[in-house]
C-alpha cells in the first residue's frame, strides 16, 4: 500500500518537528516546511494527500492559504488551530476545510480525525483484512478466520483485536489499549476491557490457535 | 411632592410672619384700631404670600413628581439624567447643570474601565491562545518518548490545559458582550468529546462510566457547553471515591426541557455547603480538604450556563455522591423569547 503523505503548516517549530516525528512513526510520510513566504507553491504539489494547517502563520494566514489552495485543488485540509470559538469553526468549514482540531489535541483523536479525512476523501480498496501468523481479522465484517473455522467478533473484541494486530510484536498496556478505544467512543473500564479480552482469547482458541495473546504481567498484552 | 412636606420645609418662615402678625395687630387692637381694618392688613399680609407659596409648589411638583415616576420606571436608573428637561426655576437649573456635568464625568469614568476591561481580557485570550502552542508541543513532545516519567508529566499538562481554559472563560463570562453562538447540535457527541478529553484521568483512576445512548440535540452555544461539562466531570473525577468509583452520564426528557445529569458516587458535599457551591471562590470543607479547589469551576459553570440561559442544579448526599444536572431548553421558541 502507498503511503499518504501529510504536508504540516505549523510555525511553532517544537510542534512541526515532534508532530513529524510522531506522524512519520504511524506510517505516514510527512513533508513540515519552514519558508511561509512560498507555502502556497508546497500546498498545491501533486502528491500531497492531507494538509494540516496552523491559522497562525507569518506572512499569509492560515484562512488565507486555505482560501488560496480550495481555488485550485481539493486536497483535504484539517484546520488545527488553539482558537476554540464556533466563529473560527464555522470560517475553517465555510473556506472549504474538512475538518477542524484544537490544540493542544490529544495525539489519538488527532490519528482518529486523520484517518477518518483521508478515508473519506480516497476511498482507498483499504486493506480488507489483517493478519498475523494464519489469524485473518476480516475488517469488513468484523470476523476472524484460522485455518478455515470461522468466529465473529463484537465491537469492543474487534477493536482490541485491530489494535493488537496493528502493533503486532510490541507490548500494548492496558492503559493505552483502553485510551484507543475511548478513542473511538467505546468507553470502557478495566473490568470490562478484562473480560473482553478473556472472550476474544477464547474465541481465537476455539479456532484452534494456542496462547493467542499473551499477557505480560504489570505490563499488558502482546500478538505475536 | 407633597403639600405637608412642602408647608414643612417653610414653617419657620410662616411661624415667624404669623407671630409678627399677632403682635402687630395686638398693638393696633390696643391704639383702637377697627377690627374690619385689622382683618383688612391680614389679607393684604397674607394673600400674596400663600399666592406666592401655591404657584411655586404648583411648579415644583408640575417639575418633579413626574421626574420622580420616570426615575422609577426606570430599570438602569443612572439613565434619568438623559432624559431630564432643564427646568425654569434657579435652584433647579444649578442642579441641572451640576447632574449634567458629574453624568459626563461618571460616563467617562465607566467607559474607560470598560475599555480596560476589554483590553484585559484581549489579552487574556490572546495570552491562552499563546500558552497552547507550548503545550501541545510539550505534549506531542512525551507522545514521542514513551517512558512512564512522561506519562505523569502528561497528566500534570493536562490538569494546566485544563487551568488555562479555565482563564479563558473567566475573561469572557465577565464581558459583557456576547461572544457565543447558539446553534444545533447533538448533546451525546459533545459529552462524548469532554470524556475523551478526559480519558487519561478515567483510565488511570480507574473510574467505572456509564454512558446512556441519547440521540437529542439541544440549542446552545456548543464550545461552552463542552466547557461546563469539562469542569463537572473534573470535579466528578477529582472527588471520586477510593473503590468502585463511577460516573453515570443519562438525560432524562420534560414537557419544556431536556436534563442531562452527571451522576457520581464521589465523596459529596455536606448540606451546610451545598447552596454556596456556585458562589465564587467558594471551597467548602471538600476544597480545604483536597487543597487544588480554586472556588471557581463551579462558579463560571454557572455564569456560563445564566449567560447562555441553560439551568444548572447540584444534589448531594456526603459520603455517597453528587449529582449535576443542566437543563436545556426544548424548543427554539422559548430561547429566542428570552
Amino acid at each position: 500500500m502507498q503511503k499518504m503523505k501529510i504536508l504540516i503548516i505549523e510555525d511553532a517549530e517544537t510542534v512541526r518537528n515532534e508532530l513529524k516525528d510522531f506522524l512519520t512513526a504511524y506510517g505516514y510520510e510527512v513533508e513540515a516546511p519552514d519558508d511561509f513566504q512560498h507555502v502556497l507553491s508546497y500546498a498545491t504539489k501533486e502528491d500531497i494527500h492531507l494538509i494540516l494547517l496552523d491559522i497562525n502563520l507569518p506572512v499569509f494566514d492560515g484562512y488565507f492559504i486555505c482560501r488560496e489552495i480550495r481555488k485550485s485543488s481539493q486536497v483535504p485540509i484539517i484546520i488545527v488551530t488553539s482558537r476554540n470559538n464556533e466563529m473560527d469553526e464555522l470560517m475553517s468549514m465555510n473556506l472549504g476545510a474538512d475538518d477542524f482540531v484544537t490544540k493542544p489535541y490529544h495525539t489519538q483523536i488527532l490519528l482518529a480525525r486523520i484517518d477518518a479525512v483521508l478515508k473519506r476523501a480516497y476511498k482507498q480498496p483499504e486493506a480488507l483484512s489483517l493478519t498475523v501468523g494464519e489469524l485473518k481479522l476480516h475488517l469488513a465484517n468484523g470476523t476472524i478466520s484460522y485455518k478455515g473455522g470461522h468466529q465473529e467478533l463484537t465491537k469492543n473484541e474487534f477493536k482490541i483485536l485491530h489494535y493488537l494486530m496493528v502493533k503486532k510484536g510490541s507490548i500494548v498496556s492496558r492503559e493505552e489499549l483502553m485510551e484507543h478505544l475511548w478513542s473511538s467512543d467505546l468507553f470502557v473500564d478495566d473490568n470490562t476491557l478484562s473480560v473482553n479480552v478473556t472472550r476474544l482469547r477464547r474465541k481465537i482458541e476455539s479456532l484452534g490457535m494456542e496462547n493467542p495473546i499473551e499477557t505480560r504481567r504489570g505490563l499488558g498484552y502482546i500478538l505475536s | 411632592m407633597k403639600i405637608s412636606a412642602y408647608l414643612k420645609e417653610r414653617s419657620v418662615f410662616l411661624f415667624v410672619n404669623v407671630l409678627l402678625f399677632l403682635a402687630v395687630s395686638v398693638f393696633l387692637w390696643m391704639i383702637h384700631v377697627p377690627a374690619w381694618l385689622i382683618i383688612l392688613l391680614f389679607l393684604c399680609w397674607f394673600t400674596p404670600l400663600f399666592t406666592s407659596y401655591a404657584l411655586e409648589f404648583w411648579q415644583r411638583k408640575n417639575y418633579y413628581d413626574p421626574l420622580v415616576k420616570n426615575a422609577q420606571l426606570l430599570d438602569q436608573q443612572y439613565l434619568l439624567t438623559e432624559m431630564v428637561e432643564p427646568p425654569d426655576f434657579l435652584e433647579g437649573q444649578l442642579m441641572y447643570e451640576i447632574l449634567q456635568s458629574t453624568n459626563k464625568q461618571m460616563h467617562e469614568h465607566v467607559n474607560q474601565h470598560k475599555r480596560m476591561q476589554t483590553e484585559y481580557r484581549e489579552y487574556v485570550e490572546t495570552w491562552v491562545h499563546e500558552i497552547k502552542t507550548p503545550i501541545a508541543a510539550a505534549k506531542l513532545i512525551i507522545d514521542n518518548q514513551q517512558n512512564t516519567a512522561a506519562k505523569g508529566l502528561y497528566e500534570e499538562l493536562d490538569k494546566i490545559e485544563g487551568l488555562v481554559e479555565q482563564a479563558l472563560y473567566y475573561a469572557r463570562s465577565s464581558s459583557a458582550d456576547k461572544d457565543y453562538l447558539v446553534k444545533e447540535f447533538k448533546l451525546r457527541s459533545c459529552v462524548t468529546n469532554v470524556l475523551k478529553k478526559n480519558a487519561k484521568a478515567f483510565i488511570y483512576n480507574k473510574i467505572q462510566l456509564e454512558l446512556a445512548e441519547f440521540e437529542d440535540v439541544v440549542y446552545s452555544d456548543e464550545k461552552w457547553v463542552e466547557f461546563i461539562l469539562n469542569q463537572l466531570i473534573i470535579n466528578s473525577i477529582k472527588y471520586s471515591q477510593a473503590d468502585k468509583k463511577h460516573i453515570r452520564i443519562f438525560v432524562s426528557r420534560h414537557e419544556h426541557n431536556l436534563v442531562l445529569h452527571i451522576a457520581d458516587n464521589g465523596i459529596g458535599i455536606d448540606e451546610k455547603d451545598i447552596r454556596r457551591v456556585f458562589d465564587k471562590g467558594f471551597t467548602g470543607e471538600n476544597g480545604r480538604a483536597f487543597q487544588a479547589s480554586t472556588g471557581i469551576g463551579l462558579y463560571l459553570c454557572k455564569q456560563l450556563a445564566d449567560k447562555l440561559h441553560l439551568g444548572i442544579d447540584i444534589q448531594s448526599v456526603k459520603h455517597a455522591g453528587t449529582e449535576v444536572t443542566i437543563i436545556f431548553p426544548r424548543s427554539k421558541v422559548t430561547l429566542l423569547e428570552q
